[in-house]
């Protein structure tokens, strides 16, 4: 697994993923052709992958969202290091934190 | 050290102190030396081979300047081109062929390489700002409106990077440098020329970030102005709370971006001691620590620290809330990700 400031990136084998992912629609890419993975409320920069493949919401044990990089790929921020990932599924997950009685998403 | 030991730094009058010079021009908060801009934009059309603009409107921030340039109906086809974009193109080609790819590149890294990264953050940043003011962000048909705009002026003390590269003394260059040292952003069009005031303030921290704890980071005449702390944008409302901080205040501020800047100005070992709070254990993922609280659950954090150092050298530290349950710095951060601490096993962290 990688962990890029808030945003930890954890593999997933291919057989684990939910047949109707593949069918399932994709996220957007962004302005710059990107696929999103969090964006920071303040400030406005990304965890973002650059390079082919999917971005799939999936509510469930695999969700909130399913990376898919057929190729492999980048995940770049821009205060961040870019991270290279071997070409595989992840599953993405956003940093939380404690609230007495709820959580709360950290908004890097 | 003989001048061929650095190609850069010898050709045609380029020196370390000329660098000097445009980093100073780049950060200049003062104001705009009016004849003297109205002089060299003059100059810069008349080398470009164009009539004088008609007019010189002067406007007090780029936010004005863009509305300016949006309203003016008369101003003619932008010049850009011949005014600034071919001159440079040439002088960068002379000097290439005459360096060779090797000798230009390493002219550049002597010259506006040293410049660059911190004049552009700064003018990306006041693009930013701008959209934001005048378009509410930057999607849509008015951002993108804005943003031509914005893509289409000459930056004035902002391009002190490309022309510390140049010779600039005389030759194609002479107008556009003028204009450059006694104003900020500008536009050229046939018959008007729209020319911006510089800053009247601007604070960066040693990495060259925006940076001001006690008002804008960046200020124009007008106004118009950017807050930021080590470089990160943030509200001007929020600045103004700083000095009057609290540990309540700052343990119930919901974002952990600002609530990290908040704990950066009021200092961490203070807060802890006003909070009472003990380090319960340490390991190579982070820090717990524990805040008994009268009559409330304890507070338990995890300190972590950013892997990716700033621009400074110093990493980012984060405290996060996890439940008070929690008894190890690693249990703490792989629950903040939803995974059991035996799970939790990052191979490369940024």
């Amino acid at each position: 697994m990688f962990r890029q400031g808030d945003v930890l990136i954890v593999p997933v084998t291919e057989e684990a993923v939910p047949p109707h992912v593949a069918v399932a629609p994709k996220e957007r890419r962004d302005a710059r052709g990107r696929l999103v993975l969090a964006l920071g409320e303040v400030t406005g920069h990304a965890h973002a992958v650059v390079g082919p493949g999917d971005l799939v919401r999936e509510p469930g044990p695999f969700g909130p969202l399913l990376l898919h990089l057929p190729q492999g790929g980048r995940v770049v921020h821009e205060e961040h290091a870019a991270i290279a990932l071997p070409k595989g599924w992840y599953r993405v997950i956003r940093q939380r934190e404690y609230v007495p009685g709820s959580v709360r998403i950290v908004a890097d | 050290m003989t001048t061929t030991d650095i190609p850069g730094a010898a050709v045609e009058g380029t020196s370390f102190d000329d660098v000097r010079g445009w980093r100073a021009c780049a950060a200049a908060a003062v104001p705009a030396d009016r004849a003297a801009a109205e002089d060299g934009v003059r100059r810069a059309y008349r080398q470009a081979g164009l009539p004088d603009p008609e007019r010189v409107v002067w406007a007090a921030s780029p936010r004005a300047a863009v509305t300016l340039v949006r309203e003016l109906a008369d101003k003619g086809a932008s010049v850009r081109e011949a005014v600034r974009s071919t001159p440079w193109a040439g002088e960068r080609q002379r000097l290439h062929t005459r360096l060779g790819a090797a000798g230009w590149a390493a002219h550049w890294a002597a010259t506006g390489g040293l410049l660059w990264d911190t004049t552009q953050a700064l003018v990306d940043r006041i693009r930013a700002g701008v959209l934001e003011e005048l378009a509410g962000g930057d999607t849509g048909k008015e951002a993108a409106e804005v943003r031509l705009v914005l893509l289409d002026a000459v930056l004035g003390q902002h391009d002190a990077p490309w022309l510390a590269a140049f010779p600039t003394d005389r030759g194609p260059l002479e107008g556009l440098a003028e204009v450059s040292r006694h104003a900020g952003w500008w536009w050229p069009f046939a018959r008007v020329a729209v020319v911006c005031e510089r800053p009247v303030a601007l604070h960066r921290d040693e990495a060259g970030r925006l940076d001001h704890g006690d008002g804008p980071a960046l200020a124009y005449p007008d106004g118009f102005a950017l807050h930021a702390w080590r470089g990160m944008p943030v509200p001007a409302g929020f600045l103004a709370e700083l000095p009057t901080l609290t540990s309540d205040r700052i343990r119930s501020e919901e974002n952990a971006e600002l609530r990290r800047v908040m704990l950066e100005y009021y200092g961490y070992d203070r807060y802890l001691a006003d909070s009472g709070a003990r380090h319960v254990h340490r390991d190579e993922t982070g820090t717990l620590w524990r805040i008994d609280l009268p009559d409330d659950e304890p507070v338990v954090m995890v300190e972590v620290l950013n892997s990716t150092p700033e621009p400074d050298g110093t990493r980012r530290t984060y405290w996060l809330r996890v439940p008070p349950a929690t008894r190890t710095a690693r249990a703490g951060v792989a629950w903040t990700f939803g995974l059991a601490a035996e799970v939790y096993a990052p191979e490369r962290e940024t």
